[in-house]
């Protein structure tokens, strides 16, 4: 049948070693595939645009792996709840729309469009009529989809800066923008956490400070110069003084940068990886921002200037490994966290956790199941038991974890645990090694997913498309 | 999450803790009952087909209403069939039912005529009749183990859980919310006719409840518009529905039913 469209947990990934980093690099730059919702009977506007079949997604670093210490349970149970479109309102639920789906684990997503709420790909109007009309403010005024990189870090929240508190913006999302209901205080401290782990991406090219280091050319070094240098007209002003080096490029203040208001100041840190840029998404390049501060500010740059700033922000805005290749491995990754994350729960009769986690990862094992064809896909050939194989493990984890979620729901933990047995069996060495031993013939496989998306594009071109 | 049944519950904790050996019940009376099943599936594969005819002929005649309808007519006993399809005739479900292909079958037409609103299908529409005549024909003398037809409607009810956030499999045509009460109704009638009398008689709460499970899968999808589907709901209904069968299976001396055919 279907493709799910749900994509969640492409997320965690962590401590990738160093052969899938290789192939990551040589992976790159990012050429996401993209798929537009159709037809009139989606929970989205036609033409809408998640970008769920990406090939490679953001990477996530929390800040545990910096420490080397395990995911703690609250930030697993955050991950979980951050990536469960079960927190949102009724549309977001229908529409498979999760946090995770604009901040794909964690970070922004540049290619999402909803007709009627995005005016371009990468903004979103979080006060329009389709999630929560209640909110409707009836102007489109999209906002920019950002990072949550180094949230901790980047208080007050909103583009306007309009909340000090972390916690009071992600009920804000989850209640008011997206018709959610209220959160109960575990699973709100639990996504306030989650999103308080999420780092900023290492770049080896920054030192103390925020300084760059290494070897530098020169266009990045009179760049750096020219980055703390007085403006001619208003002494007082430098792209330094909001952007401060040594405290994540940001001063935490709202300015009139000659955008239309008030706006706070956002990081430069893994800027490459976080256009578009401005409070709206307005700018696709830092030579679109530079040419806007020297025009509004009048800086009288000179191009050499202009390109020798953009270098500049491209040395500090670069990171080591942005992205990961969607696959077994990676949709495996913290799937042991998330495992003992249940047991835990199992073991504390918390049922909430227990069916948000069944939720949450059985919408996983249920789109891992849809990257393995079955016969009806002409487009994959080869290896059909072996993917039927794959698919039945994928299933059965489904089941057992639904098993879980009946037995917790009867008040039977003993037999919660006990089926948690049979899931973990299932999942890690059941579908595990059946998935690995069939990815070449799964859609993860790029010639594959090409194949298979070639096919539905031309079957769900539209009528005007097809007419020509 | 939905609500569990109060009798669900004990029958899940049997189900899970107790794991009984059941003799097996004997698999004389569920052969004789997919004898049964197999009227009603040449009649609805006879549906489809004389549909894809009629389909044929609207084609012909030029007249895109009258094929569309025909196309949406022929779907119906297709999918109430898929219990039967995807197990037991794999290679023709390929090439009436391929997914995603804009070539051939049920879908390579609707890509035509609804996604274009061209009449040019004709060489597709007959490989399609072709193919369900065949199809027919095989169904006459085609074995019907009971263990297969079981593990049909587990695998059809585990898929009509799926997320149809998309517009589902027949968006063209708008008409996945058919496909997915075609299936609904499909899995009543094949459960009914061939295991409900065998597991009420092994275990009547069982029985019960598995009935239950697939009217409530029914009346999910028994809806207008696809858009005010309940995903979660579905979701949830569908896995406690294959659970169920995976308890019942044992009691009426099968094997837990495989998810994909062929896979075990």
């Amino acid at each position: 049948m279907t493709e799910s469209t749900k994509r969640f947990l492409p997320t965690l990934r962590r401590g990738i070693g160093a052969a899938a980093g290789l192939a990551l690099l040589l992976a790159l730059p990012h050429h996401a595939t993209s798929f537009p919702i159709d037809g009139d009977q989606a929970a989205l506007p036609a033409g809408s645009e998640l970008n769920e079949d990406a090939a490679e997604v953001p990477h996530e670093i929390l800040h545990s792996d910096y420490r080397g210490d395990r995911i703690s349970y609250v930030v697993a149970l955050g991950d979980l709840a951050f990536n469960s479109p079960g927190i949102l309102g009724p549309v977001a639920r229908r529409a498979g729309i999760s946090c995770g789906s604009c901040h794909v684990n964690g970070a922004s997503n540049a290619k999402l469009f909803i007709p009627g709420l995005s005016t371009r790909p990468g903004n979103f109007d979080t006060t329009g009529p389709l999630f929560n009309p209640r909110a409707d403010n009836h102007v489109l005024d999209p906002v920019r989809i950002p990072s949550l990189r180094g949230a901790r870090y980047l208080a007050p929240y909103g583009h306007d800066g309009r909340m000090t508190s972390l916690r009071d913006f992600v009920r804000n999302v989850i209640v008011n923008e997206f018709a959610g209901p209220e959160p109960s205080p575990e699973i709100l401290d639990a996504v306030v956490a989650y999103v308080m782990e999420i780092d900023f991406l290492p770049n080896p090219r920054l030192a103390d400070r925020g300084r760059l280091t290494g070897t530098m050319s020169d266009a990045e070094r009179r760049g750096e110069a020219l980055f703390s240098k007085p403006f001619p007209h208003d002494p007082g002003l430098s792209c330094a003084g909001c952007h401060v080096p040594s405290g994540a490029f940001v001063d935490h203040l709202q300015h009139d940068v000659g955008s239309g208001g008030l706006y706070k100041t956002p990081t430069l840190l893994d800027a490459n990886f976080n256009a578009p840029y401005f409070h709206d998404g307005r700018y696709d390049t830092f030579d679109q921002v530079v040419e806007h501060f020297d025009r509004t500010f009048g800086l009288g740059l000179s191009a050499q200037d202009r390109s020798d700033l953009v270098a500049y922000l491209h040395a500090i805005g670069d990171a080591r490994q942005p992205y990961d290749t969607d696959g077994v491995v990676t949709r495996f990754k913290d799937m042991e966290t998330f495992a003992l994350m249940l047991t835990q729960a199992i073991t504390a009769h918390d049922r909430e956790a227990i069916d948000l986690t069944v939720d949450t990862l059985g919408a996983e094992f249920r789109d891992l199941a849809e990257q393995f064809p079955d016969q009806r896909d002409a487009a994959v050939t080869g290896a059909v038991v072996e993917r039927r194989m794959a698919r039945a493990a994928a299933k059965d984890v489904v089941i057992s974890l639904r098993r879980i979620a009946l037995a917790a729901s009867a008040d039977d933990f003993d037999a919660a645990a006990a089926e948690f047995k049979t899931f973990y069996h299932l999942t890690f060495l059941k579908a595990l090694p059946l998935m690995r031993g069939t990815e070449p013939w799964s859609l993860f496989n790029a010639a594959v997913r090409d194949a298979h998306n070639a096919e539905r594009r031309q079957m769900l071109r539209t009528p005007a498309q097809a007419q020509r | 999450m939905t609500a569990i049944q109060p009798g669900m519950r004990a029958l899940l904790l049997a189900s899970i803790v107790a794991l009984a050996v059941v003799p097996p019940a004997g698999a004389a009376p569920l052969v004789e009952a997919a004898e049964s099943y197999r009227h009603l599936l040449i009649d609805d594969i006879g549906a489809a087909l004389a549909g894809t005819r009629m389909l044929r002929e609207r084609l012909a005649a030029d007249d895109v209403a009258g094929a569309k309808k025909a196309w949406i007519a022929a779907r119906v006993g297709w999918e109430r069939s898929e219990v039967f399809t995807s197990g037991f005739v794999p290679e023709l479900d390929q090439q009436i039912d391929a997914w995603p292909n804009a070539s051939h079958g049920f879908h390579g037409i609707e890509a035509t005529l609804f996604g274009a609103s061209r009449t040019d299908a004709g060489p597709e529409t007959d490989a399609l009749v072709a193919h369900l005549a065949d199809l027919q024909a095989q169904l006459a003398h085609i074995d019907l183990a009971p263990q297969r037809l079981l593990n049909g409607i587990a695998r059809l009810a585990f898929e009509v859980g799926g997320n149809k956030a998309d517009g589902g499999e027949s968006r063209l045509s708008g008409t996945s919310l058919n496909d997915m009460q075609s299936n609904a109704d499909g899995i009543a009638l094949a459960y009914r006719t061939i295991f409900a009398d065998a597991v009420a008689a092994a275990d009547a709460k069982l029985g019960a409840a598995a009935q239950a499970a697939i009217a409530r899968l029914q009346a999910d999808v028994k809806i207008a518009d696809l858009r005010r589907l309940d995903a979660d709901k579905l979701r949830a209904d569908s896995e406690e529905l294959v659970a169920l069968l995976e308890m019942a299976a044992p009691k009426i001396g099968l094997d837990k039913p495989t998810l994909e055919e062929g896979a075990r």
